[in-house]
C-alpha cells in the first residue's frame, strides 16, 4: 500500500514541535491501511481549500441498534475513493477509563482488521472512537467487540454514553461511586442507549465532587455532582502543618479566597461555619491533607446542560439539592424515568430537556414530575409579576 | 379491554412507516402515540418498545438520522 | 447476508470496569486518604493503608493510531504492571506502584514523544472536535489548530508556572462537540455566510417543513423553484448556526474564505470558588490560516501571558476578569472592543450595565 502515500507538504509542517503530532499518527495507521492513506490526502486536500470535505451520514448502522454507528462519506470519492465511506464506531468505554495492556491490545486487532486503524481515546462524550471504516465491515467489528466483551455508545436521539470521573478508584474527593453509578445507569438503560426513542440526545455525567472534573454541569442533560451535608472534616495537626509549611498562607489562599466568606483564621486555629459553607472545594483543593469532605456524602442532582444548538447554551440546573447515591439507586432512576416520560412525550424534535423545562417552566415541569420545588433550585425568586395561577384550582 | 398483541402494533406500525414513507419522517414517539390513538389504553408503551425493536431486528424497518432519529423502510436492497 | 453461526450478541454494555482496576486500587477502592502532585505530571495517591499509587501523566494527540495505543500497552507492562486509565482530556496515565520506574518511565515517553505534565496549575491537552479530519459541518481543522497552540504554549504544559490551571477547548463549529463554552479559553470555528441551497437535490433529501421549522430566526421559508417545492433563505436573517444543514444536507455553509475561529474567555466549570460559568466573546473571528494558523496561536498566547502576569494565585482566567472588569482585559489585552461583542439574540440586554459602576481609567 506504499503507493498510496500521497505527497502532504502542509501537514508535513504539522510533524514539527514538542506538541503530539495527530500527523504523525495518522501516517502511522498509513502505513498499514489504504483507508488511513487517504484520510491523509483527504485533510491535506482540506488545508490546501480550507473547507471539509465530508457529508452527512444517512442510514448505517448495525442491525436493531439505531446508534453507535455515525456514517460519512466524502464529497470527492472519485479522488480518495478508500474514504468514500469513512464512518465512525463508538464504542462504550469501561467506567473511569481504566484499562488493561491486553483489553487495549484486543481493541486494537479487532480494528486493524475491520478499519483505519485511527482511533480517538476518548471522544467528547466519553467513548472510544473508531474513526473509518466502510458498511460492510461494521457487523463483523460489532460482533467481535461483543465477543471481547465490549458493546457500541450511543449517538441520535437516545440516551448517550454515560461517563464518569475516576471517583473512589483513586480520589479521596468522591462523594459517592460514580464508576459504579456510572456501570449501574448503562446497564440499566441498555435499550434506551441503543434504540433511540427520545426527542433528541441524553447525556449523563457523574462527577465524584464539586471539582467537577468531568464537567458534567456544562456537559450533560444530568449532571450528577458529588457533595456533602454535614461538616467539612478537619486534621488540626495539618492545619498547623499548613501554617507553618510555608507553601500556604491559610489567610490569604484559603479565607480570603472562600466564596461564602464563612471561614475565619487568627493565625492558630482554623473556624469554619459549616452553616454557610456552600461545598465549593477551594479550602480542600488547597489544603488535601488537612481538609475532606464530610461524612455525609450525596450528590446534588442537576439537570438540562447543553451546547448552543439551538436555543442557546444552557448550564444545568439544580433539580435535587442532596441525593443519597447508593446501589441500586432506585430514587435517581425514579427521578429519571419520571423526565422521560413527560420530555419523551412532549418534548419536540430536536429539543433537549434542559430547553424543553425553559419553554414549559420549571415550575410545571417539577408538577409534572412530582417534585417539589425548593428555594435551592434557584438564586432567587422571581422579580416579574405576571404569574400563571391556576385558575383550575 | 380488547387484548391487543405486539404483532398487531408491529404491524400497524409498519404499515403507517409504509403509508409515510418519502413523505414524513416518523420518529418513535411519532408511532407509540399513534398506536396508543388507534388501540387505546391497552396499548402500552412498552408494547410499542417491543414492537418497534421487532420490527428493527427482523429488519423490515431501520433506524436513519437526519438531525434526528426517525424509523424508516431500509434502503432498497440491490 | 452471511449466516449468523454464533447467537448475535447485543446490549451486553461495556465490560465492568472492576476487570481493569490494578490490585492496589481494588484493594484500597474507597479508602484514599489525600494526594499531592510531586512533580509535574506525576500525582501520588496515598491510601489509608499506607498505600502509594502513582499516576504518571502524558499528552496524547486525541487522534492516535493504533500503533500508539499499542506503545502504551507495551509501557504499562513494562512500568505499570499492564495498567492505564486516560483521563477526560484525553491524557493517558500509568498507574505506577513502584515508585522506582517513574523516572525511567517519564524518560521513556519522552522519548516516544509523549511529554509528561498537564497536572496543577498549568495548560493541559486541549479538549477538541474532530474538524476537517472527520466532521460534515466544520468551519476549521480542530486538530491543525490545537497542535499549532499547543506547540506555543507547550512550556506551560511541562511547568507549573500560572496563577490557577488554564482550560482551553477548541470546538470546529457552533454544535460545540467539546465543553468549549465553559473553558477558560475556547477557540470556535465558526461561518459567516449564510447557507446555499442546492434547489435541484433539495426536494429529494429533505422535509420541507422539518427544514423551514430548523430555523431559529424563521430565516427560511417554501419556495417553488422550477416548479419543485424547496426553501429559500432571507439571508439577512441568518445567524449562521448550521442547524437547518444539520436537518437538511442540500443547505451547505463551508466557505473557505470566510469560515475562521473566534476567541472566548473566562468559563469554568469547577464549582470552586466562583460558580461556574460560561465563556465570554474576546475576539469574533480571526481567519484559517492552514497549516500552523499563526492569527489564533498569536491571540492565545497573548491572552495567556496577560493572564499570567496579571491575574492573583488561585485566579481562573474568568475570576481574574471579574475583578479587574472586562474593560480592563479589553484594554491589557490590546483587544478591540466591536459591536459584534453585544449580544443580540436570546440574552441581548441581560448584559448591558445598568448602573453607573464603571471602573473609569486615566486617558491612554
Amino acid at each position: 500500500m506504499a503507493d498510496k502515500k500521497r505527497s502532504t507538504p502542509k501537514l508535513d509542517e504539522l510533524e514539527k514541535g514538542p506538541w503530539p503530532s495527530f500527523v504523525k499518527e495518522m501516517k502511522q495507521a498509513a502505513e498499514k491501511s489504504a483507508t488511513a492513506a487517504d484520510a491523509l490526502g483527504i485533510l491535506e486536500r482540506s488545508y490546501n481549500d480550507k473547507i471539509g470535505h465530508w457529508k452527512h451520514g444517512g442510514i448505517v448502522g448495525v442491525k436493531g441498534y439505531g446508534g453507535g454507528v455515525i456514517g460519512r462519506y466524502n464529497d470527492i470519492p472519485q479522488d480518495f475513493p478508500d474514504v468514500a465511506e469513512f464512518h465512525t464506531v463508538r464504542v462504550n468505554q469501561p467506567a473511569g477509563w481504566f484499562y488493561t495492556s491486553d483489553a487495549l491490545r484486543k481493541l486494537c486487532d479487532i480494528w486493524e482488521r475491520h478499519g483505519s486503524g485511527l482511533t480517538n481515546m476518548h471522544g467528547s462524550t466519553g467513548d472510544i472512537v473508531f474513526l473509518g471504516t466502510k458498511t460492510p465491515e461494521l457487523e463483523p467489528i460489532f460482533s467481535e467487540l461483543t465477543e471481547a466483551g465490549f458493546d457500541l455508545g450511543g449517538s441520535g436521539s437516545d440516551m448517550r454514553t454515560p461517563s464518569c470521573c475516576c471517583g473512589m478508584a483513586r480520589c479521596e474527593w468522591a462523594c459517592y461511586d460514580t464508576m459504579g453509578l456510572t456501570y449501574d445507569l448503562t446497564m440499566h438503560y441498555q435499550d434506551e442507549l441503543h434504540r433511540p426513542a427520545f426527542p433528541y440526545k441524553f447525556k449523563i455525567k457523574a462527577a465524584g465532587c464539586p471539582n467537577d472534573c468531568v464537567a458534567s454541569v456544562a456537559r450533560a442533560d444530568l449532571s450528577i455532582i458529588g457533595t456533602w451535608r454535614d461538616n467539612i472534616q478537619m486534621n488540626k495537626d495539618a492545619v498547623a502543618a499548613c501554617a507553618t509549611g510555608g507553601k500556604v498562607d491559610i489567610g490569604k489562599d484559603v479565607v480570603a479566597k472562600c466564596p461564602s466568606k464563612c471561614m475565619d483564621w487568627d493565625g492558630k486555629n482554623l473556624s469554619i461555619d459549616n452553616g454557610n459553607c456552600v461545598r465549593c472545594m477551594h479550602c480542600i483543593n488547597v489544603m488535601p491533607k488537612a481538609l475532606a469532605p464530610g461524612k455525609d456524602r450525596g450528590a446534588t442532582i442537576l439537570v438540562g446542560s447543553k451546547a448552543p444548538i439551538i436555543e442557546g447554551a444552557l448550564l444545568s440546573a439544580v433539580m435535587v439539592p442532596f441525593l443519597k447515591l447508593e446501589a441500586p439507586y432506585s430514587d435517581l432512576k425514579e427521578l429519571i424515568g419520571a423526565m422521560w416520560e413527560l420530555w419523551g412525550e412532549h418534548g419536540k424534535n430536536r429539543e433537549r430537556i434542559g430547553e424543553f423545562i425553559q419553554r414549559v417552566g420549571l415550575g410545571n415541569f417539577l408538577e409534572q414530575i412530582g417534585l417539589e420545588p425548593v428555594p435551592e433550585m434557584v438564586t432567587q425568586p422571581r422579580t416579574n409579576p405576571y404569574i400563571f395561577y391556576d385558575v383550575k384550582k | 379491554m380488547n387484548d391487543i398483541n405486539e404483532q398487531q402494533v408491529a404491524e400497524a406500525m409498519y404499515a403507517m412507516v409504509k403509508e409515510y414513507h418519502g413523505k414524513k419522517n416518523l420518529k418513535a414517539m411519532d408511532l407509540t402515540k399513534a398506536m396508543i390513538e388507534k388501540f387505546g389504553e391497552a396499548c402500552t408503551k412498552d408494547l410499542c418498545k417491543a414492537a418497534i425493536r421487532q420490527l428493527m431486528d427482523s429488519e423490515r424497518c431501520t433506524y436513519s438520522y437526519v438531525g434526528g432519529s426517525y424509523i424508516v423502510l431500509p434502503p432498497e436492497k440491490k | 447476508m452471511a449466516t449468523e453461526t454464533v447467537k448475535r450478541k447485543t446490549d451486553i454494555g461495556p465490560p465492568h470496569y472492576e476487570k481493569f482496576l490494578p490490585p492496589i486500587i481494588k484493594k484500597n477502592y474507597g479508602k484514599w486518604k489525600h494526594h499531592e502532585i510531586v512533580k509535574p505530571g506525576v500525582l501520588m495517591h496515598v491510601a489509608e493503608s499506607g498505600d502509594k499509587l502513582f499516576s504518571v501523566r502524558a499528552a496524547t494527540p486525541r487522534l492516535a493510531s493504533t500503533k500508539t495505543l499499542r506503545l502504551f500497552a507495551d509501557l504499562a507492562d513494562k512500568f505499570s504492571g499492564g495498567h492505564l486509565r486516560y483521563t477526560s482530556r484525553n491524557n493517558v496515565e500509568f498507574l505506577v506502584t513502584d515508585e522506582k520506574q517513574i523516572e525511567p518511565l517519564i524518560a521513556r515517553l519522552k522519548t516516544e514523544g509523549y511529554p509528561v505534565g498537564g497536572t496543577g496549575p498549568s495548560i493541559t491537552n486541549i479538549v477538541h472536535t474532530q474538524g476537517w479530519v472527520h466532521c460534515h459541518s466544520a468551519a476549521s481543522d480542530a486538530s491543525g489548530v490545537v497542535k499549532s497552540v499547543m506547540d506555543e504554549l507547550f512550556p506551560h504544559f511541562e511547568k507549573m508556572d500560572l496563577p490557577a490551571k488554564l482550560r482551553i477547548a477548541f470546538a470546529c463549529c457552533l454544535n460545540m462537540c467539546g465543553a468549549v463554552h465553559c473553558s477558560d479559553i475556547s477557540i470556535l470555528g465558526l461561518h459567516r455566510r449564510p447557507p446555499k441551497v442546492n434547489h435541484a437535490a433539495l426536494p429529494k433529501m429533505c422535509e420541507i417543513p422539518t427544514t423551514v421549522a430548523s430555523c431559529p430566526t424563521g430565516a427560511i421559508r417554501p419556495k417553488t423553484v422550477d416548479g419543485k417545492q424547496t426553501v429559500e433563505i432571507i439571508e439577512e436573517q441568518c445567524m449562521y448556526c448550521a442547524n437547518c444543514f444539520t436537518v437538511c444536507p442540500a443547505i451547505t455553509l463551508a466557505d473557505a474564505e470566510n469560515d475562521g475561529c473566534s476567541i472566548w474567555v473566562g468559563g469554568k466549570v469547577s464549582n470552586a470558588r466562583h460558580e461556574p460559568m460560561f465563556s465570554k466573546l474576546a475576539i469574533p473571528f480571526l481567519p484559517n490560516n492552514p497549516p500552523r494558523w499563526p492569527e489564533v496561536v498569536a491571540a492565545v498566547k497573548n491572552i495567556v501571558e496577560v493572564y499570567a502576569k496579571n491575574a492573583r494565585k488561585y485566579e481562573r482566567m474568568g475570576e481574574w476578569i471579574e475583578r479587574i472588569g472586562w474593560p480592563r482585559f479589553f484594554r491589557l489585552a490590546d483587544i478591540p472592543f466591536t459591536k459584534f461583542h453585544i449580544d443580540d439574540f436570546k440574552h441581548a440586554g441581560e448584559y448591558y450595565r445598568r448602573s453607573a459602576h464603571i471602573k473609569h481609567m486615566p486617558e491612554a
